[in-house]
């Protein structure tokens, strides 16, 4: 059990490193390098740069809107 | 109501400091006009990180969790015989 929590702990903390270094060069590093530079193949059009986090929040807020409803209907079918 | 206007006398020097960082022309200008996002997105990493940081050093203390188990037994061989089910075994 102790390895299996160490585990989850271990790969949450390696995605979220990830996302920021990714995203810390993509949004701050990229711009200052020459446009023909061989890096610029691995990251997405800067544009992907302010949507991806924007329908991320979007998602999550659509999420927790449905989420939220269903508990209202669910508690109030049980009382009914 | 106190907290609520600390919030947002927070939000509103947070607002009125991209402002300004947005009319000085030390930065470049894309910069600046991203920041926000990115400062909501390497928020979002700090919590994940702290999450599984926090996991990652949890503590399990198997000692006491041996003890716990005796007492469990212990208190279900009480309550048996005075006529309290404990249930799920």
């Amino acid at each position: 059990m102790e390895l299996a929590d160490r585990a989850v702990g271990f790969l949450l903390s390696f995605v979220s490193i990830s996302i920021f270094t990714y995203y810390t060069f993509w949004v701050i590093i990229l711009p200052f390098v020459d446009s023909d530079h061989f890096i610029h193949q691995y990251f997405l059009p800067q544009e992907f740069a302010i949507l991806i986090p924007v329908f991320a929040g979007v998602v999550l807020l659509c999420f927790l809107c449905v989420f939220v409803g269903f508990v209202m209907l669910k508690s109030k079918k049980k009382k009914a | 109501m106190k907290h609520i206007v600390k919030i947002m006398t927070l939000l509103v020097a947070i607002s009125a400091l991209w402002g300004g960082l947005l009319q000085i022309s030390m930065v470049p200008r894309s910069h600046a006009l991203l920041l926000p996002i990115y400062f909501v997105v390497c928020l979002g990493c700090y919590g994940l990180l702290m999450v599984g940081v926090g996991l990652m050093q949890f503590p399990t203390c198997p000692q006491e969790a041996v003890l716990l188990q005796q007492d469990i037994i212990e208190a279900k061989k009480y309550l048996k015989p005075r006529g309290v089910d404990v249930g799920s075994d």
